[in-house]
């Protein structure tokens, strides 16, 4: 049977380790590597990217629920908007800062800023209406410097300054690639019109020929959002690029 | 006037003053103030002042509101943390033992019905008697409460009475944590009162004297550096005795809970929090007289007699912040680790210390 042992020691190396000890302690109490930011009244410097409370502008918005679609928590519910248009609201209860609906945004509409500290009284309040996410939100700022986390070749410093940070950040909207509906098998449609009712921009029209149901795409019209080429029953619609 | 001057003569506190060139302009004026004088008088009346200010009740009022701040500010800074900081937060949560105290004293003080009542409540208050009686014999510079030829004898002994006071907190707590703290409490008392001793009897030895003004006179070299392993061995009698961070068996946080004082809540726990304060500083100013020079130092001009008083507490706090910051480099021995150090490592030392004494003796360095 193997036993463990305490190493051995001479009694220089041990005089040696404590000093080493010694010195470490009396080296941090005099020039600390503290990284400790002090919330209120400092805020740490965020990146421009930095995954925060969700800001939204209705006019970018083609309403493809992408943002609904691909949010993991499903925090991102669509509700009706008085235009007849279908908008996002987030519920922060569920949110889990992932930010894939502001990566899944094609027209920019969502976008980020750098508050951290989404509070809210009472879980009603925590599902964000599409009305108030539009405008920034009340913030209470207390803080008077700004943390800046630098790091050389060996430790993380912290560097001070008395600024305050912005906490709403402009980001340049994503190269909007203009895509558009295209039926690739005319011949294979049902003629259910399930893609006329779910378009929001009016740009399915179907004509009634001889008791044939015919769909019509109008190219100019359509916003490219996709959501016929989700529903549609016999799978042949797709995106292509105008 | 004539009769205040007579009372003062008559009191026998005329010759012992505590002079302070700086002040005695200011003092002479106000004897204008009917009584004022006589108040005084006393006040300055060395071994009243070393029993009501200086190392006395006041310095240690301070130390106590003041040094558990410094400690936690500084183990904080020594680990990455921040230390108390949300009260007065502009100057570092400065007096965070302000708002301990208020809030101990305004918590119930629950006695639990499997204590013994009496003795529960009492030896809060008594362990005070032996933190604060050996204040009465350690001098800051030369002014000193009782002068006694056998005053490190004196401080030895009351110091020896504190682990007795320790144990009767535990036993009259009836818990069977108190009762583990308590029995590991008694186990280190042993391990490391012998060596204690054996050091400081060592330095007695080298210095002819017993008399703390005495020993810091004669201490042209510190102590330190004439007999480096007494110190060392002291110093760590010293981190046993006040129960420190390595030495922390008797109170181990985590297994224990808090030892021997469990079950103490209210402004009996506050008392029992602060009574390792007054032994580390009590052991601290020991270690001040015996080991660097007490309160020689350089004369700080216009201070007088407060010269030596001030590089005493300088030194103290120096040896205390050495003390409590030990916690922050070493981790918590196991209790038969800290017994074979305390009988085997530390008992050799202290030996070794007390023939190097003789032997210094014998030679005439001092």
């Amino acid at each position: 049977m193997k036993k463990v042992t305490v190493p051995e020691q001479s009694l220089g190396e041990k005089v040696v380790k404590h000093a080493a000890a010694i010195k470490v302690a009396m080296k941090e109490s005099v020039y600390p590597l503290t990284a400790t930011v002090f919330y209120p009244r400092e805020r740490k410097k965020m990146p421009d990217n930095f995954r925060g409370y969700l800001m939204f502008d209705p006019d970018k918005c083609i309403s493809c629920w992408e943002c609904a679609f691909v949010c993991p928590a499903n925090a991102v519910q669509m509700k009706e908007a008085p235009n007849k248009r279908y908008y996002p609201t987030v519920d922060y209860g569920k949110c889990i800062f992932c930010h894939f609906c502001v990566d899944s945004c094609s027209g920019g509409a969502l976008k980020t800023t750098k508050i951290h500290d989404v509070a809210y009284k009472d879980m009603d309040e925590m599902l964000t209406l599409t009305e108030e996410m539009i405008e920034e939100p009340e913030i209470i700022r207390e803080d008077k410097k700004l943390v800046e986390y630098e790091i050389d070749e060996q430790d993380l410093h912290l560097k001070r300054t008395r600024e305050e940070d912005t906490l709403f950040v402009e980001v340049t909207p994503p190269v909007e690639i203009p895509m558009v509906s295209q039926c690739i098998e005319p011949e294979s449609c049902l003629g259910c019109r399930i893609c006329e009712e779910m378009c929001e921009s009016g740009a399915i029209s179907s004509i009634i020929e001889r008791q044939v149901v015919k769909m019509a795409i109008d190219r100019d019209k359509c916003t490219g959002c996709g959501l016929c080429v989700k529903e549609c029953s016999m799978q042949i619609l797709r995106l292509v690029r105008k | 006037m004539t009769d205040i001057n007579t009372v003062i003569t008559g009191l026998g506190i005329e010759g012992n003053q505590v002079s302070v060139p700086l002040l005695q302009q200011m003092l002479d004026l106000l004897p204008e103030i009917p009584m004022i004088k006589l108040l005084i008088s006393f006040i300055l009346w060395k071994p009243f002042f070393a029993a009501l200010i200086c190392p006395g009740f006041a310095t240690l009022g301070i130390l106590l509101l003041f040094f558990p701040w410094i400690e936690r500010k500084l183990c904080g800074r020594i680990q990455w943390r921040v230390g108390p900081h949300e009260i007065v937060w502009w100057l570092g949560g400065i007096i965070q033992l302000l708002a301990d105290s208020l809030r101990f004293l305004f918590q119930e003080v629950i006695v639990h019905k499997d204590a013994h009542r009496p003795y529960f409540l009492q030896f809060p208050f008594l362990t005070f008697i032996p933190a604060l009686l050996p204040l009465l014999f350690i001098p800051a510079g030369n002014i000193v409460a009782i002068e006694t030829p056998y005053a490190i004898q004196i401080i030895l002994a009351v110091i020896c009475l504190f682990p007795l006071f320790i144990l009767g907190l535990g036993w009259a707590s009836n818990s069977r944590f108190a009762f583990i703290g308590t029995v590991r409490e008694a186990f280190m008392y042993f391990a490391y009162e012998v060596p204690f001793i054996i050091a400081v009897l060592g330095m007695i030895f080298l210095y002819g004297t017993s008399d703390p003004v005495g020993i810091a006179n004669k201490q042209s070299i510190w102590g330190i550096i004439l007999n480096p392993i007494a110190a060392l061995t002291f110093f760590i009698a010293a981190a046993m005795a006040t129960s420190r961070m390595p030495f922390e068996i008797a109170e181990a946080d985590q297994e224990l809970a808090a030892g021997p004082h469990v079950e103490y809540s209210g402004i009996a726990f506050g008392l029992i929090y602060v009574l390792c304060y007054e032994k580390a500083y009590v052991l601290a100013g020991l270690m001040t007289i015996l080991f660097l020079g007490g309160g020689s130092g350089p004369e700080i001009a216009g201070l007088g007699d407060l010269s030596g008083v001030i590089w005493f507490l300088l030194k103290t706090l120096i040896v205390l912040t050495t003390l409590f910051v030990l916690r922050t480099i070493y981790p918590r021995y196991r209790l038969d680790q800290g017994l074979s150090i305390g009988w085997g490592a530390m008992l050799s030392l202290s030996l070794i210390a007390l023939a190097l004494s003789i032997a210094l003796a014998q030679v005439g360095v001092i």
